[in-house]
């Protein structure tokens, strides 16, 4: 009873700025107020038909985020099997490596990566954005990768190698299948985070491009418009619908580091 | 035969890498995700130059300047220490909030189906994800004094009853009033709502392994040994989830050290934290990329070593 | 196609020797099972065969060749896991075809084979199930199709029955056995349990520590242990310990004669061992040698026969008897155990 009163405030708390902004879309007039006033549809218009600044900006959130979200799946893809199936000292110090710019502080990331790419001409870049989105979220896929790989039964690939499936067989017909959800949750975790990544942005575009996070923050000054709210309102349906996606076809639970034994309670 | 178990077997050989893919993706991983990191270190002890450029060097000034001040020797600054004092206690806080309010919830979830348990997670991922900015924004409108939070109090009355009863003064030294309404927007709570916010998903997914692997039947026993709920949870279950939790804190509270966007718009100037003043060093109107290379390199530390810490603690488990 | 032999095998891992020095025939079409107790090795034997672990020393050789450096996708030995390793990702019928699909074969011929194979363990139309939908006992049977539609030249079983209930396990035993008559193909299975054993095997390799204690048939493994290990694990066996004397052997204080008299130095320690239903009880001492007085500690019916445990000072006994000879016997009587010659088996034993 307690538990469910809590868990019921907690999604409240959750919540609340997220069904605030929504609303705020609404509103007819230049302010955002809550409750809205004047409900109006007008700004999801403004928003994909008005100002080009957004549709650009937006254009160049998912050049970024589904970008930087292959790449880091790429990348992780051999170190995490090299992780599993050897374990030695080199992949264990590139999977270290790997996560890094993920738990340190993101700011401290943005500034050095602000370095790297003014040192190589290529501040402001597209491509800087997308390899630096791709480093900062690698250990995502590593993360979801390495729990698909570790959840793979070694009995079956002694079963395939007793059926005459040699080591590139089996990686093509037990290891790949088993891992794809795996593989598909890592590279959306890291296409959502870069989707809604602001900081490392921040230092890394300059001025030559902006995404919407960038945008919104630019704009943060002179006040919100409920337009920016209709951006937030997109951000927030591509985040629940890849979770709820996520959820629905992947193990989210074993994914999150549930109990894999409990799997069928 | 369980020795057996342990082996990697022979049969399921690895795949073939070859060498020079090795090489190029350690090439990759190196610059990418190591070389920003040296290059921040390396480029604290260059100089400025004016005109908003930089050279390399090897001087320990900015450091001084970090913690001496500009004018040392003839006079002592404490203003970045200050800076670096105010990132710690906002994070440290947001932090301790967020899994006050997230193991309960936690431990709530995993005690639910495992259909329920996904739903869950999908919900709190989703929030997790969301951007800053966007929850700064949603605050923002939540907190503002037209639309917002006061407005809402004040038409409830309790800004009246507030004022009848003599909590006005109380409520202005912390930021949290104007002699004539409540008003909650620059002010350390309403950094630490959005910081709490901002971390509390990532504090419910850090906690969610440890207390779903956390066997029930341990409860259980528990409870036919006659421990009430509150007991079981004091007895049974804080000890067993201790070290995560404390690695969970850690964590959190290394996040928050790099809060930004929270911190321009919500906290009043004069308390604004480290993160502010890194932004103007290297982008913003101060332009002095050594300094700001420098702080970042005295925050990178202070994450440093309370990962240090709780990776320490992992392995005494 | 099929006689498999093992040359001098060994497998250690540091200091740990999982099999040592063992050398065996596995006759071509023969159903042999390697019984032992956990950590004997059996396993870790069997993996061997199967080429998913190489020995330490030795070589192994099927038909005269030598295969030991082919690795197992060579070898190609169909085996059945204890887990049944079925893949979750493919259908019933495609697990079946899944050695088909590696060395090639069309996907009609290969699906038209797998249905054939279900229907050979009974499984006719369940092709298109996903492998979350069967029982266990269904599993198993499609672990089995699985690893025979190759058409191994050896078939290996790593403990096949242990993830089934007990009455499940019995059928299948039985199902199992008859499958391998029928298809005359060189079966090994590994086991911990005797009496799955001695249901399908027709010899049995006895393990224990890495080493072989008895190779043989099952009834004279049963009837003439070569080993007191042997005597213990197949089977319930009471054990004395004693020491030889003038070809009988002295233990607790009454002499036991067996049938021939044994070749042990006198003095030197021996190992007595009688199976429990040869042990015959009175109520008075009787004529004759091979009788030790005891007391009634425990009675309990186990359906077709009653076991009575006695207690003989230091030693403690079971006499496990018929339906016909049921004789009230009570908690606490002085009774009379007699184990008669025919039924002795004496083994040396280190001082």
């Amino acid at each position: 009873m307690m538990a469910r009163a809590w868990l019921a405030f907690c999604a409240l708390f959750i919540a609340a700025p997220i069904v605030v902004v929504c609303a705020a879309a609404l509103n007819g007039g230049r302010s955002m107020l809550f409750p809205p006033q004047d409900p109006t549809l007008a700004r999801f218009g403004e928003f994909f038909a008005g100002d080009p600044v957004w549709r650009t900006s937006l254009e160049a959130s998912v050049v970024i985020a589904l970008g930087s979200a292959a790449l880091a799946t790429l990348a992780a893809w051999p170190i995490a099997y090299g992780l599993w199936r050897s374990g030695d000292r080199w992949s264990r110090a590139l999977a270290g490596l790997g996560g890094l710019p993920f738990i340190l502080p993101p700011i401290v990331f943005g500034v050095g990566l602000g370095f790297l790419w003014s040192f190589f001409g290529a501040l402001g870049s597209m491509a800087a954005g997308v390899l630096s989105h791709a480093a900062l979220f690698l250990a995502l896929p590593l993360a979801t990768i390495s729990v698909g790989l570790q959840a793979i039964d070694r009995a079956h690939l002694d079963a395939a190698a007793t059926m005459g499936a040699d080591a590139r067989a089996t990686f093509r017909t037990v290891i790949l299948p088993q891992t794809i959800p795996y593989t598909v949750s890592g590279f959306f975790f890291a296409m959502v985070l870069s989707f809604n990544e602001f900081i490392v942005m921040f230092f890394v575009s300059a001025s030559g491009f902006a995404t919407v996070t960038l945008q919104i923050f630019n704009s943060l000054r002179n006040g919100f418009t409920p337009t920016m709210a209709v951006a937030a309102i997109l951000f927030i349906a591509v985040s629940g619908l890849t979770f709820a996606a996520i959820a629905r076809w992947g193990d989210l639970p074993r994914l999150m580091g549930a109990d894999p034994a409990r799997a069928d309670d | 035969m369980s020795v057996a178990a342990a082996e990697a077997p022979p049969a399921a050989a690895a795949l073939p890498a070859p060498r020079w893919g090795r090489l190029a993706l350690t090439g990759l991983v190196a610059l990418l995700c190591a070389a920003p990191f040296l290059l921040v270190l390396v480029i604290s002890f260059g100089e400025k130059v004016e005109g908003g450029s930089w050279t390399w060097g090897l001087t320990l000034a900015n450091y001084e300047r970090f913690f001496l001040g500009h004018d040392w020797p003839n006079a002592l600054s404490l203003v970045y220490p200050q800076r670096l004092w105010f990132s710690v206690w906002y994070a440290a806080l947001g932090a301790a909030f967020a899994l006050a309010l997230a193991f309960p919830c936690a431990w709530a979830i995993t005690r639910r189906s495992r259909r329920t348990q996904a739903a869950w997670l999908a919900f709190i991922l989703a929030s997790l994800s969301l951007s800053e900015v966007f929850v700064v924004m949603g605050w923002d409108v939540l907190l503002s004094r037209n639309s917002g939070l006061p407005a809402w109090l004040k038409a409830l009355g309790v800004t009246d009853m507030l004022k009848d009863g003599g909590w006005f003064p109380l409520l202005i030294e912390w930021d949290l009033a104007n002699p004539r309404d409540l008003k909650f927007k620059t002010s350390g709570f309403a950094t630490l709502l959005a910081m709490t916010y901002i971390v509390f998903p990532y504090a419910v997914i850090l906690l969610y392994p440890p207390l779903s692997r956390l066997d029930p039947s341990l409860a259980e026993a528990a409870r036919t040994m006659g421990a009430r709920p509150w007991k079981v949870m004091r007895t049974v279950v804080l000890p067993a989830v201790r070290l995560p939790l404390i690695g969970s804190a850690l964590l959190l509270f290394v996040y928050l050290l790099g809060a930004y966007v929270a911190v321009t718009v919500f906290t009043p100037p004069e308390k604004q934290t480290l993160t502010v003043t890194i932004y103007d060093a290297v982008r913003g109107q101060t332009l002095d990329a050594p300094f700001g290379a420098a702080q970042s390199v005295v925050l990178l530390a202070t994450a440093g070593l309370c990962l240090w810490a709780a990776a320490r603690a992992g392995v005494r488990r | 196609m099929g006689a498999l032999s093992l040359s001098g095998v060994s497998k250690s891992w540091g200091a740990v020797t999982a099999v040592s020095d063992l050398s065996l025939d596995f006759p071509e079409g023969q159903l042999t099972a390697l019984l032992g107790p956990s950590g004997c090795g059996k396993t870790t034997l069997l993996r061997m065969i199967a080429g998913l672990e190489a020995p330490s020393r030795g070589r192994v050789l099927l038909d005269g060749a030598d295969i030991t450096d082919r690795p197992a996708h060579v070898r190609r030995f169909g085996m059945v896991f204890q887990s049944f390793a079925l893949f979750p990702h493919l259908s019933v019928a495609e697990n079946v075809a899944y050695a088909l699909a590696i060395a090639g074969m069309a996907r009609r011929d290969r699906l038209a084979k797998a249905e054939a194979l279900l229907a050979l363990v009974q499984l006719d139309g369940y092709g298109d199930r996903r492998i979350g939908q069967l029982s266990g006992g269904q599993r198993q049977r499609v672990a089995i199709a699985r690893a025979l539609a190759q058409e191994p030249s050896v078939f290996l079983l790593d403990e096949p029955m242990s993830a089934l209930d007990a009455k499940l396990r019995e059928e299948m035993q039985v199902e199992l056995r008859l499958l391998q008559q029928k298809l005359r193909v060189t079966t090994i299975v590994v086991t911990h349990d005797q009496r799955e054993a001695m249901t399908m095997a027709d010899r049995i390799v006895v393990m224990n520590r890495g080493e072989i204690e008895q190779v043989g048939p099952p009834q004279e493994v049963y009837d003439r242990p070569a080993t007191a290990f042997v005597a213990g694990f197949i089977g319930k066996a009471n054990i004395l310990h004693g020491e030889a004397r003038g070809g009988a052997v002295a233990a607790h204080g009454a002499l036991f004669h067996p049938e021939r008299p044994a070749a042990f130095r006198d003095g030197s320690p021996v190992t007595l061992a009688c199976r429990p239903e040869a042990v015959r009880l009175g109520r008075a001492a009787r004529e004759g040698a091979n009788q030790l007085a005891a007391r009634v500690s425990f009675v309990r019916d186990v359906g077709p026969t009653r076991e009575i445990f006695l207690d003989a000072g230091p030693a403690t006994l079971t006499a496990e008897l018929g339906a016909g000879e049921r004789e009230p016997f009570s908690v606490g009587e002085p009774v009379f155990a007699e184990l008669p010659p025919a039924a002795l088996r004496l083994f040396p034993r280190a001082a």
